[in-house]
């Protein structure tokens, strides 16, 4: 590729500053990567790439007229925020307006930029420059005054964008009509899909809210059985004084572990409510006391999980509503998983359940 | 109380021999502290010549146990025998660590 003057000079430029360019992409990523971890946002992908000589030479050919100097291309640095939803775009947008100094004048948003009745490229992009008060290094002063590119789209607006990319079209009007009309179709049920995942999402949040509510009014036969309920039910701590008590007969220190294993359980023992695990809880607690008391006693073992309270609640309500041998198996099954120890426990624990008279 | 330690294609095999109990926890914890901060996480455990385990022995398990999650491993215990087992089942162990 054959460049004027004033282009190769552009590249040469480019070449001087290039260790520049490295170290403002490792500032910039960390500094987002920080912000991120602050703001507890997840997203599906942070990167940032420089670019190559001959991108940059291609660009030249094509337009080096624009351009007076390197500084006036402000996409050599690119980086590109992925976000899960659609309506997280602005949440990070804001961050960013917060952390970077922006280039509002050569700022766009691609997401307003399309008529009402047309649907294609989504993108918000920011020209940045990292201002001294977040990252000052005297020996390369140029890096604060050097603007990149932040490209901030959610993950299906960055499948369309990557599709329509990897065909080798840069723009709309480069792709045969037949196949625009196609591309438009795609483009607006990705956004149908897009605004329904963050309508979900949004409608689930509440729903969580909502639930938390009803469980700390303790109106739990009102409240049905799910796995959400459930966790906001466990955070009441409804085992505790049952682990407490069991935990005495040793002296022993309690150690919390999760519970959430045994919502399963609750779930195929029929209940319905979490009233209902609050009856069986009630109904059980003695026998799930005495099946520890007979256990543990004289044992000297002085550490004990929270767990050991609802476990066996669960073994004393199946051998009270007669599942035997064969349901204590298909507990430590769903609780621990398949093993051969499933049985033999199984078949020691009746045992034990039958000298305490636990068996229905 | 003897504590066997292998390293193999990226993974630690222990095998663990006798009793835990008090006269030895502090000997066993010294054994497997090289497995809290080796470069391999996953531990894979042969417990079918262990004879017994006492509260302190759980303790060390659990601190082990911690220290592969926080490194991102797994660690699984193998072959225990039915009176180690009840130990882990009774105390509710069995609900924290992994025994195949």
């Amino acid at each position: 590729m054959k460049l004027d003057l004033h282009c190769e000079m552009i590249l040469d430029e480019y070449r001087a500053k290039l260790p520049v360019f490295e170290q403002l992409k490792t500032v910039v990523l960390s500094q987002l990567h920080r912000c991120l971890d602050e703001h507890n946002l997840l997203v599906s992908g942070l990167e940032a790439r420089i670019k190559t000589e001959t991108s940059l030479s291609g660009k030249l050919e094509l337009k080096g007229y624009k351009y007076h100097t390197l500084d006036d291309i402000t996409d050599i640095l690119g980086a590109r925020i992925i976000t899960f939803y659609s309506d997280e775009v602005d949440l990070i947008s804001a961050l960013v307006e917060k952390l970077f100094e922006i280039d509002w004048e050569n700022s766009v948003d691609k997401r307003k930029m399309l008529e009402t009745d047309r649907f294609g490229y989504l993108s918000l992009h920011y020209v940045c420059r990292i201002p001294r008060k977040l990252y000052n290094d005297p020996s390369m002063p140029e890096l604060n005054q050097i603007r990149f590119e932040l490209q901030m789209r959610s993950t299906l607006q960055h499948v369309w964008a990557n599709m329509y990319h990897d065909m080798g079209y840069k723009s709309e009007v480069e792709i045969p009509v037949e196949y625009q009309r196609n591309m438009s179709r795609l483009a607006g049920m990705l956004e149908l899909v897009d605004e329904q995942f963050s309508r979900i999402r949004r409608e689930i949040t509440d729903y969580r809210r909502n639930v938390q509510s009803l469980v700390a009014s303790g109106n739990f036969n009102e409240v049905p059985l799910n796995g959400d309920t459930f966790r906001s039910y466990l955070e009441l701590k409804p085992f505790h004084r049952l682990a407490q008590k069991i935990a005495s007969i040793n002296q022993a220190e309690l150690y919390e572990d999760s519970l959430m294993p045994y919502f399963k359980v609750f779930y195929l023992l029929g209940m319905k409510t979490i009233g209902d695990i609050q009856n069986l809880r009630n109904k059980y607690s003695e026998g799930a006391y005495q099946l520890a008391l007979l256990q543990l006693a004289g044992t000297g073992l002085d550490i004990v999980a929270c767990s050991v309270a609802i476990q066996n609640l669960c073994i004393v309500a199946i051998l009270k509503q007669g599942f035997g041998e064969a349901g204590l198996q298909r507990l430590f099954g769903l609780v621990y998983g398949e093993s051969d120890y499933n049985a033999q426990r199984a078949h020691r624990v009746f045992e034990q359940a039958q000298k305490i008279n636990l068996i229905q | 109380m003897e504590t066997i330690i292998n390293n193999e294609s990226g993974k630690t095999l222990v095998v663990l021999k006798g009793r835990i109990d008090t006269t030895n926890a502090d000997q066993f914890q010294q054994d497997i502290a090289p497995l809290m901060e080796g470069e391999h996480p996953d531990i894979e455990i042969d417990c079918s010549e262990m004879t017994y385990t006492s509260s302190q022995g759980l303790r060390i398990f659990l601190l082990l146990q911690k220290s592969v999650n926080a490194r991102g491993g797994k660690m699984v215990l193998r072959k225990m025998n039915p009176q180690v087992k009840e130990v882990f089942d009774i105390t509710g162990f069995s609900n924290i660590i992994t025994i195949l």
